[in-house]
């Protein structure tokens, strides 16, 4: 019919799983971007990517480097998935990192014991320290009502601060050559079998994922949180405690990261503190959490993803590729993200033509909040 | 001058594949009131966003005074000569009254101070003859004032043709009477007033013309005069409609109990003053009073939403006074708030979960912290089959349903919750006659079972259709209390407008 | 004592050696806190802030190192054209497709981050030449007193400090056009309902936001720290974006939120100069804890009026504009 008009109409809700097949498709499309970005600037994508897969899949070191950065990157991106599904944007979990890393490292070098005691110890440190972290931003969030992107925000830089000063003073490696960091723990996390440089510590994020997973489908609790996160009045209609969950949420979010900070300190060769000790693992862990949308099978599957892409750019960057271009890449795939999330809101809808029988129930919102 | 201000041809719009209008034909006079009348979805305010440049016809042409118009926004409506006053108002409620009347218009001065701005809007409101305080803040001003402020700011610009969307649902009987001495003189001016209404009586005593709209299509148009309410209404609806109600005098102990309430509203001000009203098993006392005199902090107060600042609540003789929402709601406490999608249910969740918002916590969903799946499931399901809620899924979020669907959700989830007391706020708000019979239904249902009724509506026909008493509110002040017989309908309208019972002859 | 020497220096009149340090040190956050603050009057949440100014600045850079721009106006300009043209991507993104501010922000400020720091990898410590220079009004002024710390400043510091403010002030308080921009950030449907262009004010205000944040980029490289070093914002943008809520969005009170940052920085300067000793601690030491406390005292600066608000009962908490952040279409509602 040659009369006939298409146009976008836009809803109020998305259908969950097509806003994350358009999340992914947003974020696949970024990275489409970003290689022809690499090609206008002399670069020959392709060879990159050949490059990567080689760097990555030739081996089992490349496959076993994956997996130790995804470690700090999965307890990041556990913890902002898990603040998310409260629509509560916790920016500040490398902080909390960093923080759990620290009290970490305080305990290893100065309590002796059993190495699994030490380290029990240092792993509750950390926890503890990583809900402390973000106490402040989580008490002035539940009870003043205080935005908590910039308060999370803002402690990362005093995270950083400190872990320097301990690096650089208080807990300094005299003997230390060339890097300045902290003494060492003398402790280690046993391997995972079957591995070279793999500890147990691979394991915790699937086992969080898997918690995180249940609370959330069986849980009164992880029904209360969805709640809040979908409409904090109809919370309080409920008769939900909104304040003691805000806190809940963003305290376990904290310690999920400290946690995190512990276990990428307690690998084999990384047992001592320094001001690079993150490499911005907060953000990449947002990002995969950003991807992943509500769901925490996602957060697994694409924090291993990034963590490829991750540990692409380390290898990579031997062959001329900057870190700063994987900073750069990260802001163009939240973007495509944050695009095909929008997109999953629109779509496109006959105008014209023979009259549509089925007016279906969906858009059916829009239609009231329009008529009368 | 032709004879038509505004006509429009053969004007469609779509929603999300939903037909809000089909080939709409509209003419308005100069000079005259015409009216806009249908049920709820007919596709009155569709229509006239579109001639006020608010919404983009699908297809379909208007003309202003004969010539073809091109309304794209709301500025080239003004420039048309059309200008709308909304139901809701749009209106910056931290701004004064005189920066709201000159935002958004070229003819303000491109520097401004207060006292130029203030001067001005003096001299618009001498010319038009409308008086509010100038230096006000809209949120410090009545729901009536801030209507007089949308039409000086319409009028100000030059407008010829005012469109008013429903503009007596929030005044009282004495408000709206001023604002019909205000049309008459606007066009006896030779101004056009286009006014959608749903209010038979009103329509029939203030327009001129009148068009009737349903489900997106035009029925008839027609000079008022011979016109009447019984006609119209079947025009509207497509059929005759009576709902019996037997109403009943009840008498024994009181189930719920008010004594001496006072609550403060989220401002700080206080909305509800020493408030005392009972409510008896199998009863239905109706709240009448226009909206904005406290009745949402009444249902908020007795469902343990809002503290008191002072009196208490007693339910069967139990003080529940400062008592949780969980406790109250597991006494049998059920309640349908007046803004369902704002405030009772959760549009991103799935219909699932919002079939147990007010009881997930109980048997036999909850065990410890466990939540039974699928009982919650089982549940939602038979309460989409016994509420008749339309859904592809129980797994469909809430946010997909239409509005009459949540409605009916909400208010069959609320009333299984509720075994003793049900606080109904404004059930029937927005839904058309059969979703609007469904609830009455369910409501009425309850009562015969033995529950306590509260019942808060602003349409005085349905308060007196409805309860078997009814209690009027102004200004957080119950007036008076009547039982349905002697219920008299001018004695409330003016009780509803602050008029003390012995002004009001009682 | 230290306490007693930091009072004394607070009284002395090193303070005015302090403010006069904390001038300068606090121009980038307050081009940039002005900026965000213009986007956040019409409604848009901009968190790129960080990004806009790494990118303000490496433009700046190149202009001078690259393309032999001459004069320090001249490179300015060009590192604003630059962060405007990421703003208006961002704007074209969350305006106009009303992707979420959020996600996007941080994408900015992440893809800015990484591109200026790209760009400018081969002209790390490079000095750069084109600066600009402070007025001397001469006369024998700088004493070091009371004159050197008010006077003697480049001409961006007055811009920023005084002229920026006091033209949007006005424009916000005595404009016809600043009272529509107001009522876009603070009711949109309202707005639109009038015939103000939502989408026209919000794009305009958060390019022009993106070019004054691009502007404290370039102020970095072309005054403050004269060469180019990567990560050049250093969590600015983000204090910038905590100044904001300090001020609850009154462009005088930014200049004070700006200040205070600013003076914290200099502490650490002036705790050095005076060869100031913690007890218990190391020598250095002092200077780590002063390290921390611009970014603790801005925490504390945002509780501060919310935490009021609360105490005092007060309902509206901040005078944050009411549709900060939330997208606006004219048929959903």
């Amino acid at each position: 019919m040659s009369s006939t008009r298409y146009r976008l109409t836009r809803r109020l809700d998305a259908d969950a799983g097509l806003a994350t097949m358009t999340r992914v498709a947003g974020a696949l499309g970024a990275i489409v971007l970003v290689g022809l970005l690499l090609l206008a600037t002399g670069r020959n994508p392709f060879r990159i990517l050949i490059d990567a897969v080689d760097a990555i899949f030739g081996s089992q070191r490349g496959i076993e480097g994956v997996a130790l950065r995804a470690i700090p990157i999965l307890m990041t991106a556990l913890g902002v998935a898990l603040s998310l599904r409260m629509r509560v944007w916790n920016i500040g979990s490398d902080g909390q990192f960093l923080i759990g890393a620290f009290a970490a490292v305080g305990v290893g070098i100065h309590l002796d014991g059993p190495a699994w005691l030490v380290l029990l110890v240092m792993a509750a440190a950390a926890t503890v320290a990583g809900a402390a972290w973000i106490l402040v931003p989580a008490l002035a969030r539940a009870f003043w009502d205080v935005n908590e992107i910039i308060t999370t925000l803002l402690l990362n830089f005093v995270a950083v601060q400190l872990v320097t000063w301990s690096a650089l003073g208080f807990w300094r490696d005299k003997k230390a050559a060339v890097i300045q960091s902290t003494r060492q723990v003398p402790v280690e996390l046993p391997d995972l079998p079957g591995t070279d440089s793999l500890t147990i510590a691979l394991l915790v994020p699937f086992v969080i994922a898997a918690g995180l997973w249940w609370v959330f489908r069986s849980t009164t609790i992880g029904y209360e949180i969805d709640t809040i996160g979908g409409n904090p009045r109809a919370a309080g209609f409920a008769g939900i405690r909104v304040r003691r969950r805000i806190m809940l949420v963003m305290l376990v979010t904290g310690a999920i990261a400290g946690l995190g900070g512990m276990l990428q300190l307690s690998a084999p060769g990384a047992q001592a503190l320094n001001a690079g000790f993150s490499a911005q693992f907060g953000l990449s862990g947002f990002i995969v959490a950003a991807l992943a949308g509500a769901s925490f099978a996602g957060v697994l599957g694409g924090g291993v993803f990034i963590a490829s892409m991750f540990y692409a750019g380390l290898v990579l960057q031997t062959k001329g590729l900057s870190v700063y271009i994987i900073f750069g890449m990260y802001g163009i795939i939240l973007t495509g993200i944050a695009l095909g999330e929008i997109a999953a809101r629109y779509r496109l809808e006959r105008v014209d033509g023979a009259v549509d029988g089925d007016a279906e129930v969906s858009g059916g919102a829009t239609l009231e909040g329009a008529t009368t | 001058m032709t004879e038509f201000a505004v006509s429009a041809r053969g004007v469609t719009k779509a929603f999300g594949g939903v037909r809000a209008l089909s080939s709409v034909d509209f003419e308005a006079r100069w000079g005259e009131v015409h009216a806009l009348v249908g049920e709820n979805g007919a596709g009155k305010t569709t229509l006239c966003n579109i001639l006020a440049g608010i919404y983009r016809a699908d297809s379909g042409e208007i003309a202003v005074d004969g010539a073809d118009r091109e309304l794209r926004n709301p500025a080239q409506a003004i420039e048309a000569g059309i200008g709308m006053v909304h139901q809701h108002f749009r209106l910056v409620q931290p701004m004064t009254v005189a920066q709201n009347i000159h935002l958004g218009w070229p003819d303000t001065p491109a520097v401004i101070t207060h006292r130029a701005l203030i001067e001005r809007t003096q001299r618009f409101m001498d010319e038009i003859g409308l008086e509010v305080d100038p230096t006000a803040r809209i949120w410090q001003l009545s729901v009536g004032e801030q209507q007089r402020v949308e039409i000086l700011r319409v009028l100000a610009r030059g407008a010829r043709v005012l469109i008013l969307d429903e503009p007596t649902a929030v005044l009282t009987a004495r408000e709206a009477a001023e604002l019909f001495e205000v049309i008459r003189g606007l066009t006896a001016s030779g101004l056009t007033v286009i006014f959608i209404s749903h209010k038979l009586r009103e329509v029939l005593e203030v327009s001129d013309h009148l068009t009737v709209l349903r489900q997106g299509v035009r029925v008839i148009t027609r000079p008022t005069a011979g016109a009447t309410a019984r006609e119209l209404a079947r025009l509207m609806t497509g059929e005759e409609r009576e709902l019996g109600v037997e109403h009943r005098t009840v008498t024994g102990a009181p189930a719920l109990e008010l004594r001496n309430v006072s609550a403060r509203n989220d401002r700080g001000i206080r909305a509800l003053h020493e408030v005392d009203l009972t409510v008896r098993a199998g009863e239905i006392l109706g709240i009448a009073g226009v909206s904005g005199n406290g009745q949402t902090e009444l249902a908020e107060v007795i469902c343990a939403l809002r503290a008191l600042e002072s009196g208490a609540v007693t339910l069967d003789g139990t003080d529940i006074t400062g008592r949780s929402v969980r406790a109250i709601t597991d006494m049998g406490v059920g309640h349908i708030p007046q803004d369902r999608i704002g405030v009772g249910m959760v549009a991103s969740a799935p219909v699932k979960d919002n079939a147990v918002l007010h009881n997930y916590w109980t048997e036999p969903f909850c065990k410890g912290v466990k939540l039974d799946r699928h009982g919650v499931i089982d549940f939602a399901k038979r309460l989409v089959e016994t509420a008749r809620v339309q859904t592809r899924s129980v797994f469909a979020t809430a946010g997909q349903l239409s509005g009459g669907n949540q409605q009916r959700l909400v208010a069959r989830r609320e009333a299984l919750v509720a075994d003793r007391v049900l606080v109904a706020a404004h059930p029937t708000r927005g839904l058309d006659v059969n979703a609007a019979q469904e609830v009455q239904a369910t409501i009425l249902d309850k009562r015969d079972n033995g529950c306590a009724v509260l019942f808060i509506s602003d349409d005085l026909d349905e308060i007196m259709l409805m309860s078997d008493r009814i209690a009027v509110i102004y200004e957080g002040r119950i007036m008076s209390v009547f039982d349905a017989a002697d219920a008299d309908r001018e004695r409330i309208g003016l009780l509803m407008g602050g008029h003390e019972p012995a002004e009001a002859g009682v | 004592m230290i306490l007693a020497d930091m009072i004394l220096a607070l009284i002395d009149n090193a303070f005015l050696s302090l403010v006069g340090s904390a001038i300068p040190a606090s121009t980038v956050v307050l081009l940039a806190a002005t900026g965000a603050m213009l986007g956040e009057r019409v409604g848009v949440l901009n968190l790129g802030q960080e990004g806009l100014i790494g990118i303000g600045a490496v433009y700046a850079v190149i202009a001078v190192l690259s393309w032999g721009v001459g004069s320090p106006w001249l490179a300015m300009l060009i590192g604003m054209a630059a962060a405007a043209l990421a703003g208006l991507v961002f704007a074209v993104a969350v305006v106009v497709l009303r992707a979420n501010q959020v996600l996007v922000g941080l994408a900015l400020a992440l893809g800015g981050i990484g591109l200026s720091n790209q760009l400018g990898t081969n002209r790390n410590g490079t000095p750069i030449g084109t600066l600009f220079r402070e007025v001397n009004p001469g006369g024998g002024l700088d004493d070091g007193g009371f004159f050197e710390a008010f006077l003697f400043h480049d001409p961006i510091v007055y811009l920023a400090y005084v002229a920026v403010p006091i033209v949007l002030w006005f424009v916000l308080q005595r404009t016809r056009h600043g009272m529509n921009m107001r009522a876009v950030g603070e009711n949109p449907a309202a707005a639109d309902a009038v015939g103000v262009s939502v989408m026209g004010s919000r794009l305009g205000y958060t390019v022009l936001g993106a070019a004054l944040s691009g502007a404290g980029g370039a102020y970095m490289v072309l005054s403050f720290t004269p060469i180019w070093s990567p990560d050049i914002a250093r969590g600015r943008g983000w204090v910038a974006l905590a100044v904001v809520i300090f001020a609850s969005w009154r462009p005088g009170w930014v200049v004070v939120g700006a200040l205070l940052y600013g003076s914290m920085i200099s502490l650490d300067t002036t705790a050095q100069a005076r060869g100031w000793d913690l007890p218990f601690f190391g020598p250095s030491d002092l200077s780590f804890l002063l390290s921390m406390l611009p970014y603790v005292v801005t925490l504390i600066a945002i509780l501060i009026p919310a935490g009021a608000a609360k105490i005092g009962r007060r309902v509206r908490a901040t005078a944050a504009p009411g549709a900060l952040a939330i997208p606006y279409s004219r048929e959903d509602r």
